[in-house]
This record gives structure tokens, C-alpha cells and sequence, in this order.
């Protein structure tokens, strides 16, 4: 097992595992200082992740216009908006870099009017979909499928005002599908995925599950 | 019948469009009864204005610019609320995008109410860590935000006299449109630092935080813009979300008459497969 790229690593893994779980029960202060360093270090390393999803964006962007692929055109235009937005907060109203960013001016203008308006847009367009989706797939074939329906629209409806001007028992049912059925679901899911969770988390920590490694998955 | 079945989509696409673009125009005046659910948030800020006034309320914003229509109806709800009451308030941004969605909204029903920047409200921006930055926010305020977003030392901010921190925080409230509730704040702030914890989410994730509700975590959540309008209901300022629920109303009957019909095909097509 060559020492750099297995045991070094999962070394490290174990140790900060094994003590990251101790500590965060612990109210030694000795222990709060420790969760508090590694919270900062884990802050320190997210900062860093930003560069490195920043580099793969543009590097596969770049790939796509250096070999003309289907759609080439789109990535120059990630390119240009990247260039864009990055020059208008250089410029930063004429402040610079260095100063806080301009509550006015070209950057918000973009961020405002390109940028939200955009997002919205795309995620407005959801609604279409989803109609569209809930026409085709809420069909009562079966027992449980006509209760599902039934709660679906139930919670449609008691979900918006009309619900409650058709009906008070209309809301007053979807409180008790939210409540009751939903919380229960929910709640058990949640558990199943948070002891999942812990199997994953003790199997990477004893080194059992090393795939996050490379190269392999168990041993 | 089998083209009921089979119905075009652009069909179904047009009377959704027209379910939200007529109520835009004409208006269809609906009551909004708010719900348990936001009644307990608006409740937890009259308690904290009665009882507890002279510490911060702090608010997180945990959203991006696509839920832009969602959150910030709640956001202004929700601060005009605080502001309302006299509460100082403290924003922070888990997420790099609410920097520019929030704090224009802050800064103008800061100004609708006379609060003073540094003495009654204050934001501190973004920081990046998600959960990492709640738990250093558990053990040191200025620390995690040395400077608000204009540069000033958090020391040199009244607002934050006394707030060592979390846990000096009268009240903490978080708009969020992924799993910053969940994951990040009730885990390692309230959970750790007891104190009373509200939140804002969109539509769709609302159904996953009503196991906190009832074990206590959450003190209130209001969900999606129904949840908004709900919100301004209770502080009598009718906003975006208050009309947002016109159109939301017709496309969810719309949506709901064309499952109905899409039901009533499919038995008739059934009955006739069967005589056939």
C-alpha cells in the first residue's frame, strides 16, 4: 500500500474522524476549542473547493470551444458573463477591488436584471412541467394510488386561500395530512437516513468503505 | 378519449398560463387565513418584543437568486415584522447570492421604519463554511464576522454590544431554500445553544421540517409564498406574496380540474377496454 496515496490519507481520516466524534459531545472546554479549529479549517478548505469547481467550470468550458463541440457557443457565452460580471466588480464603481462592493452600478444592475431575473425564470418554468406531470401521473389504478391523489388534492387546495373560501375543512384536512401522515413519513425516512448515514460514516472511518480513495471500493 | 389521455401538453401549458396571467390582471379578492404554523413565528417575535427586546434578533438568509419570488416576500414580511416592534436586527448570509437579494430589502424597511444602521440593525454579508460557520458562530460572533459589509469592525457596531454568541441572541430566524434548517442550524446552533429558532423555506421543502416542529426546534415555519402571504397578513401590509395567491389559487384548481379529467378518461377508457 503505497504510504502517500492509502495509508497517509486514511490516517488522517480515522484521526479526524474518531475525534471529530468525541469532541462534538464533549463539553470539556479543551474539546469546544478543538471543534472550533476544525470548523475554521473546514471553512478554510471549502474557500479552497471554490477555486477548484471555478477551474472545472472553465476548464471543461474551454475544452468545449478549443473542439467545437455541440454547443460551443453556449460556453463562450459562460466565458463572456464570467469576464463580464468579474470586470464590474474589479471596477467596483471605480473603488477597486479592495473597498466593499457597491450597493449600485453596472454589477448590481446585472445581478438584478440578468441574473435573478433569469434563475426565476428558470425556475418558474417548473410549474409548466409539473402540471403537466401531475395530469399524466395521478391516476387512481390502484387503492393507494387514489389516496395519494386524494391527499394531493387536498393539500393543493388547502395549500392557497381557495381551499379555505371553498371549505374550512379543506386546510383544517391538509394540517392533518401534514401533521400526522406527512410528519410520521417524514420522520422515518429522516432516521433510516441519518443511521445510514452513520453506517457510511463509521465504514469510511475504519477504513471498511475506501473508495473515496480511488482506485477501489472495499477491502 | 385516448387523445384525452394522451392530451398535448402545450394544451395543459396554455390554460396554466392563462390560470396565472388572468388573475394578474383582474382581481379576485381571497381571504388568507394564516396558518398554526406561521401564527407561531409572528407569536415567538411579539414575545421576544415584550420580554426580550434588548438583545439582537438574528437573521440568516440561505438563498439564491431562483427562489428570488419565493423568499424575499417572506424576507420583507418577516423584517417588517422585527422593525415593526423595534427589534434590532442582524442579518448574515449562509449563501453568496443573498448578499445582493437581501440586503437591499433590509436597507429599505430599515429606512420605511427610521432604524439607524450600526445602532439598530447591521449586516455582516457572507461567509463561507455552511455549517461550519454556525458552529463557529456558537462559540465567537466576531470572530466569524470580523467586519460587517461596508468593512466596519463588528466591536464598532452597537447593535452587537453584548452579543458574544449565538447564545445572545434573543431570537434567530432562517430563510432558507435548501437544507441549511436541517443540516446546519438545528444541529449545531439550536441544538447546542438552545436558543428559540424560527424559519422561512420554500414550498417544497416545507414538508421535511414538520418533524422539528413538533419536537420543538422550530419554534414556526413559514412555507412558500403562501406561507408569505399568510405573513403579511398577520402584520396587515398585503405584498407580493398576498398577491401572488390569486394566480397560485387558479393554477391549482386548473391543475387540480385536469387530474380530474385526466381521471375520468382513464375509467371511461377502462369501461370501454372491458365491454370491448
Amino acid at each position: 500500500m503505497p504510504f502517500l496515496t492509502r495509508t497517509l490519507p486514511f490516517a488522517i481520516c480515522f484521526l479526524f474522524g474518531v475525534a471529530g466524534f468525541a469532541i462534538f459531545y464533549s463539553p470539556h472546554p479543551y474539546a469546544e476549542e478543538t471543534t472550533q479549529a476544525f470548523a475554521l479549517w473546514l471553512r478554510v478548505v471549502s474557500a479552497f473547493a471554490y477555486f477548484l469547481g471555478l477551474y472545472s467550470l472553465l476548464n471543461l468550458h474551454w475544452s468545449k470551444i478549443r473542439l467545437r463541440q455541440s454547443g460551443w457557443a453556449y460556453s463562450l457565452i459562460v466565458y463572456i458573463s464570467f469576464g463580464v460580471m468579474c470586470l464590474f466588480v474589479l471596477y467596483n464603481e471605480g473603488h477597486g477591488p479592495l473597498q466593499a462592493q457597491s450597493k449600485t452600478g453596472a454589477y448590481q444592475w446585472m445581478f438584478t436584471h440578468i441574473h435573478v431575473a433569469s434563475s426565476a425564470t428558470m425556475f418558474s418554468t417548473l410549474a409548466f412541467f409539473i402540471s403537466s406531470a401531475a395530469y399524466r401521473t395521478f391516476r387512481a389504478r390502484t387503492s393507494e394510488a387514489a389516496i395519494l391523489l386524494v391527499s394531493a388534492v387536498i393539500v393543493m387546495l388547502g395549500r392557497v386561500p381557495i381551499g379555505g373560501y371553498l371549505s374550512e375543512t379543506i386546510p383544517e384536512a391538509m394540517q392533518w395530512l401534514m401533521t400526522v401522515p406527512n410528519m410520521a413519513a417524514k420522520r422515518g425516512i429522516l432516521l433510516g437516513v441519518s443511521l445510514g448515514a452513520i453506517a457510511t460514516s463509521l465504514r469510511i472511518i475504519f477504513g471498511i468503505e475506501r473508495s473515496y480513495l480511488g482506485g477501489g471500493g472495499e477491502e | 378519449m385516448d387523445r384525452l389521455i394522451n392530451l398535448d401538453r402545450r394544451f395543459i401549458f396554455v390554460f396554466v398560463f392563462l390560470g396565472v396571467a388572468i388573475p394578474l390582471l383582474v382581481d379576485i379578492p381571497l381571504p388568507i387565513k394564516p396558518s398554526p404554523t406561521v401564527r407561531s413565528v409572528y407569536d415567538e417575535i411579539e414575545r421576544v418584543a415584550a420580554e426580550d427586546a434588548g438583545r439582537p434578533v438574528l437573521v440568516s438568509f440561505s438563498y439564491g437568486a431562483s427562489t428570488e419570488p419565493e423568499m424575499v416576500p417572506m424576507t420583507r414580511a418577516v423584517l417588517r415584522h422585527l422593525f415593526q416592534r423595534g427589534l434590532k436586527v442582524v442579518g448574515i448570509c449562509l449563501w453568496p447570492d443573498a448578499v445582493g437579494l437581501a440586503q437591499p430589502e433590509m436597507d429599505e424597511l430599515a429606512a420605511e421604519f427610521g432604524r439607524r444602521y450600526g445602532v439598530d440593525y447591521a449586516f455582516l454579508g457572507y461567509k463561507i463554511g455552511y455549517q461550519a460557520v454556525v458552529l463557529n458562530m456558537g462559540q465567537s460572533v466576531a470572530d466569524t464576522f470580523p467586519f460587517d459589509t461596508e468593512g466596519t469592525p463588528v466591536g464598532d457596531l452597537p447593535v452587537l454590544a453584548g452579543v458574544e454568541s449565538l447564545k445572545d441572541f434573543s431570537f434567530v430566524f432562517d430563510f432558507a431554500a435548501g437544507d441549511s434548517m436541517e443540516f446546519w442550524w438545528i444541529p449545531y446552533g439550536q441544538e447546542k445553544h438552545r436558543f428559540p429558532f424560527g424559519g422561512g423555506c420554500t414550498a417544497v421543502m416545507a414538508p421535511d421540517l414538520y418533524p422539528f416542529l413538533q419536537s420543538g426546534q422550530l419554534v414556526g415555519l413559514l412555507g412558500g409564498l403562501a406561507g408569505a402571504a399568510e405573513y403579511e397578513t398577520l402584520v396587515d401590509a398585503p405584498g407580493r406574496a398576498t398577491d401572488g395567491m390569486q394566480p397560485q389559487s387558479v393554477t391549482h384548481v386548473i391543475i387540480v380540474l385536469f387530474i380530474i379529467l385526466g381521471n375520468i378518461a382513464y375509467f371511461a377508457s377502462r369501461r370501454r377496454d372491458r365491454q370491448a
